[in-house]
């Protein structure tokens, strides 16, 4: 469990703060509020009770607080310590504006921002601090200011306080011609910050620094407890155990998920409330799901019939065979396994290939307060890495849990030895897809050719090799010395940064238009600047070499060579086709290569006519003939062969009037009764009009072929 | 089928293979066509009479495709798979009858295993047909081969109407042709002329032969006499796909004895048994600043996973799954809604924050695909623990940007000769989420059968972010002596896997097979088998042979650094809680090799119990330590505990 904490935010509100300075958009209270509302949501955003947090109001125009004296007048409190929901900052959102006063003393709000926080926390656990936010000008008075700062140190609450313009050399603003009683200002808040041992910034910086992501931390459970081994210990005296704990060495990092809601029923949707989107809460309906089960049934309308759940049993899939398992022997076809990791053998680090890593990152550690264990596996680790190798075990993580085999290599740091684990592939995880090779062609004969058009020449290789060594990633340490490493640590996750940034600006500012990613989360999308100067030469060199060339979009997926439609040998199959003489006219059973090499051979655009004629019937029979749906892949492949083809040889029209028609007939349910389920398959592949950005002679615009898919 | 992606949600995961660019569904169906002739059916003895390696071409091919089936009802359970036996006496196909020899459409062509998503009874008869030593008459009449030749035009046109009928607008069909025959017409011109001309029926039809060819004892196949004009170059399914590969008929045609001849059929199918998907197309990789070249995705690495339990309905003849419907109802009205009136909103402060569809879609949106090279880093600097889960494979594609290929090989062979990384911004696909990954070349490595292992090409490692790397818990630090190191090194050196290399092919997943063996064993109604094979269990016997001395002779060190480093009194360390340590490594008479502080306290305590019958009197925390040690469960209650307890031993005496 995280921390308690208490956070009391005082807002300054005076009238300058309601002034624009230094040529700045906005007025220093909404400069102020960016990082007051990003630190408010953010806790909001971690949904815990016991953040809680108080907003105080500096400057106010009324004086809403404990302490009535005087001293504390102009200052409010707006909202008492304990968890903030989304109410409340509507609320404080319209609170929170510029007063038009200027009275109220800075250091009197802490005080009350003191007296507030140890009123809640009493002697409890927690983490206390307090947050200004404030342009320096106005009154302040130091009397007692020793007292405060000894208290602030007792009950061990940190101070940050964060000003508008103040000076800051370190981060390099300096006000010019600032007013005189700011700079005294400055210098009372500053040595209060760091006597209390707090923090003291200029808003600039602070503001600047929203931007960097926080990462949160997640203190890792162990995933398995057990013992490392080699050899088995139960059969043989010469096995070694030592007891070892795991935990994750990486972990992705989820967006928060969205849930799924509906309007509430009264409401229009998409009508919005006039104070803002964040009262749509309210208008939302979460959404349940409720599930059925069918079986197929021949005999009943519809061919399915409902079953109820407890008339099932739990099964499997074997093939097309059902296999149902019996209660009783629920886990027989689980493989029983024992929870330990066993070392199958070792492996050379230069024989590994890096991309055989098929999971998230784990270490190995011994087990806690074992000093043999930890002793015994340094020695593993040790003989790991002086052997340049890596170690492949047997993991069972728990018992009945299925094996995993993972890699274990070794990882030394001054303070810090343990082994890293990743999981490697089985057999069955390997899929061998063939290609050809980058560095020779084999042609058909069996010869190994050198040079070709999709091999690299020589000045190729070199051109891209001085572009290689020319776009060097320069990864720098604290010091600014090079390194060796990836930057990891500098990139964040965009996408779980982005929505979790969204969401708490929605909160706040529910009328507003999604932003843009901030610039940290897309800093890794482009090479540098710097980089990109530095390799132009090279690049330009690589791309004048390479000659390569775009594909216009027109002539993608033409048909570009028909010559390739040849066997291996060569042989004019085309020429021995037109020598058959019952290929005049398309059968069924054959329909789609007598279809194709019809067109082939087609040498006027009647015979096309007649072939999509003859195709078209032959769909039609088999629609009007399906029973249910049984016919319905091959009506697909068959309209989806016609109209590749005709969009090949440029002759939409054709195609356009048949699967006109063939909708009419269908809708109409001319063709064997209801085919609106075919209909949808039809829209799923995409077999409407053919329009003019795919072939250009068509008269069909975009819209009118979207149209035409969309209706029913 | 049909039905399936009619009701089905159109879900998107991440690593679906997906075809965008055609109307037709992703499903493959392989058709094996298997030539029954009497030298086909010709047994090969093995030249070492010890090894049992008899094996006939014909029996060789119908365990390979008995292999493959058991294999893709695993790893492609929607994909279909048949067998077409030709030159058969007999001749069958779907209901025509065996007597009116006249009519039969395709004489001497023998539809064995109908082209479907196989059944448990099919894989149990084409089980037997394989090895017919132990099969009844009826299946091996099956194999009598035919007197007169048969028509190669007709198989080919018979196979042209099983997949017509039972594949229809598949993605991938293929028909797997196994023949020792390079030559079937050779004296007849006029049927080598009809077999080409079916043959380019099912090039048009869209189907794939591919050949796998098997030599005579005393004559080398040859492809140019026959089917060289019988296949094609490249697959019409996969129009994009690189220049076709050399046809594996020289490199891989199948000889020798029965043993090897099986090995390397094994093999080169086994290389084809998937159709090659691809998980994106066509996604520039931009090597600079407008640069660009085309390559396609490949996952060639993927977790295969069980397939997830389903409910069965027994009610009628045959067990059925019943299909799960989900409607979405309203929580206030309890209405059946509609997918489209559903909105996303994040729970804050204990309300919804909503966003409509397309701020949705927005947030998402991070730029189109791209694979967009952002610097270049020495290998070396990529960390063995920077990982998330499996690669990416690359290969360039001609479809946009021709020169592609020549581009890539030439920044492959730069990757691999200089053993750099790239680092890249990859977006896969569209709206997908962008990662930074570093890419690496990856070279070619052919199987001593010369199939191709891994391609050539490219692969894209995901990096973790920064908010996905996590602290290392605190730990103690022993560092070990010197010579307690070498004497482990000695026990490394012992034990390393042949070549040093880690093979995923011996490794097959013992949960995935014993699964699947277990549901044939209930669908055919057969015993269960006894113990899994579990090739992943490390070879104790080995260990202790070659590494015994060893290993003893580290634990003597480990002793001696235990006692210089902690001496007899372990205790100064404020984190011991646990008292027995001294026992454990120091005076304890055993020879065991433990390292655990005090479980062999414990072990002994137990042991004692379980003796005496007194298991029940001993503490939880004892039981629990105890299981844990070896590898139970120790979850529930004390008497579950000690149940497990008598059961360990009840196991091992």
């Amino acid at each position: 469990m995280a921390d308690k904490e208490a956070t009391v935010y005082i807002v300054d509100m005076g009238r300058s703060m309601g002034e624009r300075h230094h040529g700045r958009p906005m007025t220093d209270l909404e400069w102020g509020m960016q990082y007051v509302w990003d630190r408010i949501t953010a806790t909001v955003a971690t949904g815990r009770k016991t953040a809680t947090i108080g907003v105080v109001g500096l400057r106010t125009d009324g004086t809403i607080n404990d302490l009535e004296e005087e001293n504390f007048s102009n200052i409010s409190v707006f909202f008492g310590l304990g968890q903030v929901l989304m109410p409340d900052i509507g609320k404080l959102r319209e609170t929170i504006k510029p007063s038009k006063t200027n009275q109220g003393d800075a250091i009197s709000s802490i005080v009350i921002a003191m007296q507030m926080i140890i009123q809640y926390t009493k002697k409890n656990k927690y983490k206390r601090k307090i947050v200004l936010v404030t342009n320096g000008t106005g009154v302040m008075s130091d009397d007692n200011i020793e007292g405060i700062i000894e208290k602030m140190k007792e009950v061990n609450i940190e101070l940050v306080i964060i000003g508008a313009d103040f000076d800051d050399p370190e981060y390099g603003v300096k006000e010019e011609d600032k007013d005189s009683r700011k700079a005294e200002n400055e210098k009372l808040l500053r040595s209060l910050a760091e006597d209390c041992e707090g923090v003291y910034g200029t808003l600039e910086q602070a503001v600047s620094e929203l931007d960097i992501p926080r990462i949160k931390v997640t203190k890792s459970m162990p995933s398995f407890k057990g013992n490392l081994m080699l050899g088995n210990p139960e059969e043989y005296d010469t096995a070694i155990t030592i007891p070892v704990e795991r935990y994750f060495r990486t972990y992705v990092a989820k967006p928060i998920s969205a849930s799924s809601f509906v309007p509430r029923s009264g409401t229009e949707p998409g009508s919005q409330a006039p104070s803002g989107g964040n009262n749509e809460g309210d208008a939302l309906a979460s959404v349940r799901t409720s599930r059925t089960y069918q079986i197929t049934d021949e005999s009943a309308p519809g061919g399915k019939i409902d079953v109820e759940r407890d008339d099932l049993a739990k099964g499997y899939e074997y093939g097309r065979t059902a296999v149902p398992i019996e209660q009783t022997d629920e886990n027989v076809a689980n493989l029983q396994t024992f929870a330990g990791m066993g070392l199958i053998g070792f492996v050379q680090k230069d024989q590994y290939d890096r991309y055989m890593h098929m999971s998230n990152a784990n270490i190995i550690i011994p087990q806690r307060a074992n000093d043999n264990a930890s002793l015994a596996l340094s020695s593993l680790i040790h003989a790991l890495y002086e052997l340049e190798s890596y170690a492949v075990a047997r993991l069972v993580t728990k018992e009945t849990k299925p094996p995993m085999l993972v890699l274990l290599a070794p990882s030394i740091e001054a303070e810090y030895e343990c082994l890293i684990e990743i999981q490697l592939p089985f057999a069955e995880d390997v899929r061998s897809y063939r290609f050809p090779p980058l560095d020779k062609i084999i042609t058909v004969s069996g010869k190994v050719v050198t040079e070709h058009r999709n091999l690299p020449s020589a000045a190729l290789k070199d051109a891209m090799s001085n572009y290689v060594d020319s776009m060097n990633f320069v990864t720098t340490n604290d010091e600014g010395e090079p390194t060796n490493d990836l930057p990891i640590d500098e990139s964040f996750s965009p996408l779980l940064h982005r929505i979790e940034s969204a969401v708490r600006y929605r909160a706040v500012h529910p009328n507003d238009p999604v932003l843009d990613p901030s610039e940290r989360l897309t800093e890794f999308a482009h090479p540098s600047e710097e980089m990109v100067k530095n390799s132009k030469s090279d690049l330009e060199k690589l791309m004048s070499i390479a000659d390569v060339k775009k594909v216009p979009p027109k002539t993608k997926g033409r048909k570009r060579q028909r010559e390739t439609e040849k066997p291996l040998s060569g042989l004019d199959v085309d020429a021995l086709l037109s020598l058959e003489p019952k290929r005049a006219k398309i059968s069924t059973e054959n329909a789609i290569p007598e279809f194709k090499q019809t067109l082939s051979r087609a040498e006027n655009i009647d015979v096309i006519h007649d072939a999509v004629q003859q195709m078209g019937k032959i769909i039609e029979t088999q629609i009007t003939h399906s029973l249910g749906h049984s016919n319905y892949d091959r009506v697909i492949e068959g309209l989806g062969t016609m109209r590749e083809e005709l969009v090949d040889y440029e002759e939409p029209m054709v195609y356009n009037d048949f699967v006109r028609q063939l909708k009419g007939k269908m809708l109409r349910e001319e063709l064997g009764g209801d085919r609106r389920e075919l209909w949808w398959f039809m829209r799923k592949g995409k077999l409407g009009l053919i329009g003019k950005s795919e072939v250009d002679s068509s008269a069909v615009e975009e819209e009118e072929a979207q149209e035409f898919l969309a209706a029913n | 089928m049909a039905e399936d992606s009619y009701t089905r949600e159109e879900e998107n995961y991440e690593d679906e293979e997906l075809d965008e660019t055609s109307f037709k569904s992703v499903k493959d169906a392989v058709l094996f066509a298997i030539d029954i002739s009497s030298s086909m059916l010709t047994p090969r003895p093995s030249p070492d009479p010890k090894k049992h390696g008899d094996e006939s071409p014909a029996s060789a091919a119908l365990k390979c495709a008995y292999h493959l089936m058991q294999q893709r009802i695993i790893s492609n359970p929607h994909d279909m798979i048949g067998v077409l036996l030709y030159g058969t006496q007999s001749s069958k196909f779907y209901d025509e009858n065996e007597e009116d020899r006249g009519d039969l459409s395709y004489p001497h062509c023998y539809l064995y295993t109908d082209l479907d998503v196989p059944s448990a009874q099919e894989v149990k008869q084409l089980r037997s047909l394989a090895s017919p030593a132990d099969a009844d008459d009826d299946v091996r009449q099956v194999l009598e081969p035919s007197k007169e030749p048969v028509s190669m035009a007709n198989m080919l046109f018979c196979a042209n109407q099983i997949f017509t009928s039972k594949a229809p607008n598949f993605s991938s069909r293929r028909l797997f042709v196994v023949t020792d025959n390079d030559n079937p017409h050779a004296d007849n011109k006029g049927m080598r002329s009809a077999a080409t001309v079916r043959a380019r029926d099912l090039y048009d039809l869209g189907v794939n032969i591919e050949l796998f060819p098997i030599s005579q004892p005393d004559h080398e196949f040859d492809t140019s006499k026959f089917y060289d004009d019988i296949i094609y170059k490249t697959s019409p399914s996969d129009g994009d796909a690189p220049a076709y590969l050399q046809p594996d008929t020289n490199m891989s045609t199948a000889k020798g004895d029965g043993l090897s001849l099986l090995n390397s059929l094994l093999s080169s199918i086994n290389s084809r048994s998937v159709p090659r998907r691809s998980l994106f197309s066509n996604v520039p990789l931009e090597i600079g600043p407008d640069f660009k070249i085309s390559v396609n995705g490949y996952l060639l690495l993927k977790k295969q996973e069980p397939a997830r339990s389903c409910f069965v309905w027994q009610g009628g003849e045959t067990a059925q799954i019943a299909k799960g419907v989900t409607t979405l109802m309203s929580d206030d009205t309890g209405q059946e809604i509609e997918k489209a009136d559903i909105r996303k909103a994040y729970k804050f402060g204990g309300e919804q924050v909503s966003f409509t569809i397309e701020e949705q879609q927005a947030l998402r949106n991070f730029g189109d695909p791209v694979i967009r090279i952002i610097g270049f880093k020495p290998l070396s600097a990529l960390p063995i623990w920077a990982n998330v889960k499996h690669p990416s494979f690359i290969y360039p594609s001609e479809e946009d940007y021709i020169g592609s290929t020549r581009v890539f090989s030439a920044l492959q062979q730069k990757l691999l000769d200089s053993e750099k990384l790239a680092l890249v911004w990859f977006i896969p696909r569209k709206n997908a989420s962008p990662v930074l990954a570093a890419m690496i070349a990856g070279a070619e490595k052919i199987d001593e059968n010369g199939v191709q292992k891994i391609p050539p090409g490219m692969w894209i490692i995901p990096l973790p972010f920064a908010d996905d790397v996590r602290q290392n818990p605190e730990s103690n630090v022993n560092r070990a002596g010197d010579s307690l190191n070498d004497a482990m090194r000695d026990v490394v050196r012992q034990l390393q896997l042949p070549k040093g290399v880690y093979e995923p092919s011996k490794y097959p997943n013992p949960s995935l097979q014993w699964h699947y063996r277990i549901l044939q064993a209930i669908a055919l109604d057969e015993d269960f088998p006894e113990s899994p094979d579990d090739k992943t269990v490390p070879k104790y016997r080995q260990v202790h042979k070659r590494a015994g001395d060893y290993i003893l002779k580290w634990a003597e060190e480990l002793k001696l650094q235990a006692s210089e480093m902690f001496g007899g009194s372990a205790a100064t360390s404020t984190l011991v809680k646990r008292g027995a340590k001294t026992e454990a490594t120091g005076e304890h008479p055993s020879k065991r090799v433990k390292v655990e502080d005090s479980a062999s306290g414990v072990e002994e305590e137990v042991k004692k119990c379980y003796q005496k019958g007194t298991v029940s009197k001993l503490t939880v925390v004892v039981l629990k330590e105890f299981l844990n040690a070896h590898g139970r469960a120790t979850a529930g209650k004390k008497a579950d505990l000690v149940d497990r307890v008598e059961q360990y031993f009840e196991q091992k005496f």
